[in-house]
């Protein structure tokens, strides 16, 4: 039962630890580079204020590189709560109420867009199923797709877009062509 | 204890269908157990544990975060001379889904090349386990997981100063 011990160790001291805003730790999707966990600025999450030590779980990558690694995100700078919570909301609605005239259109059995918790549902009968809901800590949309797989999107201010950062993808745009793919009728999410 | 804090987390417990419920209702909850691999893997996970973080054969990965519900850490021990994943162990904190997923990633790099590992896909993790879509980024967290390392062990070794696992002679700073 040593396992056990040490194993509710760990969960309890995640739970007591704090969070930084931490590079490596939530989306690798956004940088895959870096593995390195480094307190820098506390940030509010839904758990209240939290940094995270750096010392009991982490791997350190080679201290060689340090100048040239990539700096924690604070995601507090990048944007704040209440900012990604328009946009993000603002994005889903939208693409609830277009898919809705888009399942009008196409002839697909059991073709049902469900919308609840902030989570978007869109089921495709045999085709497969999109899931689709805000992950609020980083800051990300992410998105289930049957075609794609997962996918986590990062709201780009200059394009003002979501954008995954491992494959450079638009939100819309995967949608799109996606759901052309699938149901073999073009759609405009923009 | 560990077994009922899970559940907490899991949300494994299997709803009983009431009498007032519709058919259709009962089938939508059927639709949301997990597979039976999946259960399996909460069951019987295979390489719970840790290994020496310090030690310089283990690579350790650590990924997700609470906030977001899933924490993996995944730890390979690897040979220095053949380059090869001789022990895997993981410990995850967060959904069925994630416990399974890690736990296929570490029955999956034992006896793997390090540079075979980093070529396995979430896909075939959430096909293997058949995820549901909700859940998939469960598969991509242990693909990361496995990832992550992968490139602590190199990253150590580069610190060692070891550039190619043939060198075993080089000493400890």
């Amino acid at each position: 039962m040593a396992s056990l011990t040490s194993w509710r160790c760990l969960v309890r001291r995640l739970s007591l630890l704090k969070f930084a805003s931490l590079q490596p730790i939530i989306p690798l999707s956004s940088a895959p580079t870096s593995f390195i966990l480094e307190p820098s600025k506390t940030y509010e999450n839904a758990l209240g204020s939290h940094t995270i030590s750096s010392r009991a779980f982490c791997s350190r990558p080679s201290n060689l590189n340090d100048a040239q690694g990539p700096a924690p995100i604070d995601y507090s700078s990048i944007l704040q709560e209440d900012e990604f919570h328009k946009f993000a909301d603002a994005t889903i609605e939208d693409l609830q109420e277009k898919l809705e005239e888009y399942g009008d259109c196409v002839q697909i059995d059991s073709f049902d867009i469900d919308y609840g918790n902030h989570v978007l549902t869109l089921k495709l009968g045999d085709l497969g199923t999109y899931v689709m809901n805000k992950q609020t800590p980083n800051r990300q949309i992410w998105l289930s797709s049957p075609v794609s797989g997962p996918s986590r999107f990062d709201w780009d201010r200059s394009d003002e877009a979501w954008v995954y950062s491992r494959t450079k993808a638009n939100l819309i745009e995967l949608l799109e062509s996606e759901l052309e793919q699938l149901c073999g009728k073009p759609i405009s999410l923009s | 204890m560990l077994r009922s804090s899970c559940k907490k987390f899991l949300g494994l417990g299997f709803q009983k269908p009431n009498n007032n419920q519709t058919f259709q209702q009962s089938s939508s909850l059927l639709v949301r157990l997990y597979h039976e691999r999946v259960v399996d893997h909460y069951n019987n996970p295979r390489n719970v544990g840790s290994f020496d973080k310090s030690d310089p054969t283990v690579g350790t990965g650590l990924v997700g975060a609470p906030a977001c519900g899933d924490v993996m850490k995944l730890q390979i021990k690897v040979d220095d001379v053949t380059g090869k994943i001789t022990d895997a162990c993981f410990k995850t904190f967060g959904c069925g889904s994630a416990i399974a997923s890690s736990s296929v990633a570490t029955e999956w790099v034992k006896g793997r090349q390090m540079e075979d590992v980093v070529s396995i896909k979430n896909t075939e993790i959430a096909k293997h386990l058949s995820l549901p879509p909700v859940k998939l980024h469960c598969s991509m967290l242990a693909e990361d997981a496995i990832k992550a390392a992968v490139k602590d062990y190199e990253a150590k070794r580069a610190k060692l100063g070891i550039s190619a696992p043939a060198d075993v002679a080089a000493p400890l700073p």
